[in-house]
């Protein structure tokens, strides 16, 4: 990892007006990744993280959204400028993206092995045959066996771990400096996760590419991510290096999220719970957004919604009270329900 | 629990489901998955069993067949000392009262032209013998139970969240007073922030209801922390069964040692030596000769290649189908 930052994206939002209302998808996000950086990051469904890569990309189509960015800049270029053309050589050669879901990010009734050619033709200007050795050459790279074989194989040949080794492949093909993996294994089986994200990190620290890794689940995270953000309803609750962020979350959302992580190496007979669900992206609660599930909700939180502050250390972290923080309120420290154990949720 | 030892509710003795494929070669030897093939457990009165295994091990077929919703090929199966297998379709259909199921997604699972109190009326409106007070009582009644309120009774499920929906098919696995209820992947549909609140809400509903769960999952965490016994599957097999806790602390299957060490910690700290199985899961099609995990375990041998080990009972409790138990170095 170097400091060169290789995306530096500020203030950004997205809304989604329908006829019923508006949907405010992204209120105001901030990112910045580093050259060969793994950042995350996390969230339930709906709280905009997605939404947030697709912006990055600009692949979301407008109308519906309507984005609004201060600043989208990818190596040095500003991405707001770019036209549409532009982001066509973009995309796929310099930052590229995995989705979720290989079986529909891949065509059914094109080999994969065509799918693989067509990135190298349109970026790299290979004749069909370079093409293929290059294709052949990619797929040996994510660990698919006998890939001469496979590379005239339909998707639905493949397993669904093979498919994503696939989709990897093709985000790599023309080394990239920048990728957005959208849940890359969460549709995948316990042991061909481990098998998927190993390939996933091998190949990113080789060709030292930045990783923007999206995802809902914390031990991905533990497992790859070099900084975490943390995503709520659409705007970023917490900003912190992995180790201080598992070590000592500052936002009680994280704190619950990493509470309610069933673990391996402890026993427990009650499941620590978040209470209620998150609320309807078309009607956020007024304040701040977590309050109605925040076991240390205060009137303040209740009113107004927290800033992102900087904690010190590379965190921040957009609450009022945030978990042993220094700016606790007075009546917060009367009810005695902040601050007294600041790592455990119950 | 270990201690009392209880009576077994259901007990599936050798039980194998194989479905016949489509197709092929004429006159060729029809082809078959061997989605389960010849399990024998017993699921105790009262706990929790989980089932656990990758996708496509046959942990649902299983399920399935123990609620009579597809037909074994051959075993048998006991519920409550009944053979449901040798039962004439009548009366299989009153015995399959006590048994009901909570599915993994609740988008799907839950009609969504139903209102509420239509969706969890629904099993009592076929078995009959409610007048329309009773119902509704009993709905409201089952609302309660499942952490809902009355109020939400005309609404329809798309007014609710995946949270709110899968304690709507609660309610409406447990409206008949089930002995028996099949969890199938109950929380992975969900948001990683309620999963807590389902799962504590079943763990409630055992205690106060005293039914008995087939908890199937592929979080082994979660099996860990709700099943006293479990059963870990593979290709149709089981692999080792017994009490949860001597199996996480002990294992001695490979495949039950690679599947616990996959399981990625959320500790940053530690990294631990973890065993990455090389290769996929074979295709049910055509299951391995002999020890099915043989293609991908690291200890394979000649003999796992040819013969199937039949289980073993390696400590109380315990038992494992291995030629060869016991740890396996990591990578």
């Amino acid at each position: 990892m170097t400091d060169k930052t290789m995306l530096k994206v500020e203030n950004l939002k997205v809304i989604f007006p329908n006829a019923a209302g508006v949907v405010r998808a992204v209120e105001g996000v901030d990112l910045t990744v580093r050259e060969g950086e793994c950042v995350a990051i996390v969230g339930e469904s709906g709280s905009g993280k997605s939404v947030t890569s697709l912006a990055v990309m600009k692949l979301l189509n407008s109308p519906p959204a309507v984005t609004r960015v201060d600043t989208l800049e990818f190596d040095g270029r500003d991405l707001r400028q770019a036209t549409e053309k532009e982001m066509l050589d973009i995309r796929g050669k310099e930052m590229a993206m995995i989705f979720q879901d290989a079986l529909t990010a891949l065509n059914p009734v094109m080999t994969i092995g065509h799918q693989l050619d067509e990135v190298f033709i349109r970026h790299q200007h290979m004749k069909k045959k370079e093409a293929k050795q290059a294709s052949i050459l990619a797929l040996r790279l994510v660990g698919v066996p006998s890939p001469e074989r496979r590379y005239s194989d339909f998707p639905h040949e493949l397993s669904g771990g093979m498919r994503q080794r696939v989709l990897i492949a093709m985000a790599f093909a023309c080394n990239p400096k920048l990728i957005i993996a959208d849940e890359p294994t969460t549709a995948l089986d316990v042991t061909i996760q481990a098998q998927v994200l190993d390939v996933l990190k091998n190949m990113q620290r080789e060709h030292s590419t930045s990783l923007i890794l999206i995802t809902h689940d914390l031990s991905v995270v533990a497992h790859m991510a070099d900084t975490v953000y943390v995503m709520y309803c659409g705007r970023i609750v917490e900003k912190a290096p992995l180790k201080e962020l598992f070590h000592r979350p500052l936002h009680p959302y994280t704190e619950g999220l990493l509470a309610a992580v069933p673990r391996l190496s402890e026993e427990n007979h009650q499941f620590i719970q978040i209470p209620d669900a998150v609320p309807n992206p078309m009607h956020k609660p007024a304040g701040c957004t977590f309050h109605p599930r925040c076991r240390y909700c205060t009137q303040q939180c209740r009113d107004k919604m927290p800033p992102l502050q900087d904690m010190g250390d590379g965190r921040q972290v957009r609450c009022w009270h945030p978990l042993g923080g220094p700016n606790l309120t007075e009546d917060a420290l009367q009810d005695g329900s902040v601050g007294k154990e600041a790592g455990r949720y119950e | 629990m270990s201690e009392n030892i209880s009576l077994p509710l259901v007990r599936v003795e050798d039980l194998s489901v194989y479905f016949p494929v489509r197709g092929g070669v004429p006159f060729a030897r029809k082809k078959q998955v061997k989605a389960v093939n010849h399990v024998s457990l017993c699921v105790p009165k009262g706990e929790t069993f989980g089932l656990v295994g990758e996708s496509g091990c046959g942990k649902s077929t299983l399920a399935n067949a123990i609620l009579g919703m597809v037909k074994p090929t051959g075993g048998k199966i006991y519920f409550k000392d009944q053979e449901l297998t040798a039962l004439p379709p009548k009366a299989l259909r009153q015995a399959r009262r006590d048994m009901q199921m909570i599915f993994q997604d609740p988008f799907s699972s839950l009609n969504p032209r139903f209102d509420v109190y239509r969706l969890i009326s629904e099993p009592m409106l076929i078995r009959g013998g409610y007048t329309k007070a009773e119902m509704e009582a009993r709905v409201v009644e089952l609302l309660g139970l499942v952490g809902l309120s009355a109020d939400d009774l005309h609404r329809y499920p798309s007014d609710f969240s995946g949270g709110q929906r899968q304690r709507i098919g609660i309610a409406r696995a447990i409206s008949l007073n089930p002995e028996f209820l099949v969890c199938d992947e109950p929380v992975s549909a969900l948001d990683v922030s309620v999963h807590a609140q389902i799962l504590n809400l079943l763990m409630d509903l055992q205690k106060r209801l005293g039914m008995t769960y087939l908890f199937i999952s592929h979080n082994l965490a979660v099996v860990k922390d709700i099943c006293p016994s479990v059963a870990v599957m593979y290709l149709g097999s089981v692999m080792e069964t017994g009490v949860t806790k001597t199996i996480f602390r002990n294992p001695l299957h490979p495949y039950t040692q690679s599947l616990l060490s996959a399981v990625l910690d959320v500790d940053v700290d530690s990294r631990k030596q973890r065993i990455i199985l090389k290769g996929e899961i074979p295709s049910p099609i055509d299951v391995p000769a002999g020890c099915p995990f043989c293609t991908r375990c690291p200890k394979a041998t000649d003999r796992c290649r040819s013969e199937q080990p039949k289980p073993v009972l390696a400590e109380p409790g315990h038992f494992v189908c291995c030629h060869y138990p016991g740890p396996i170095e990591a990578e």
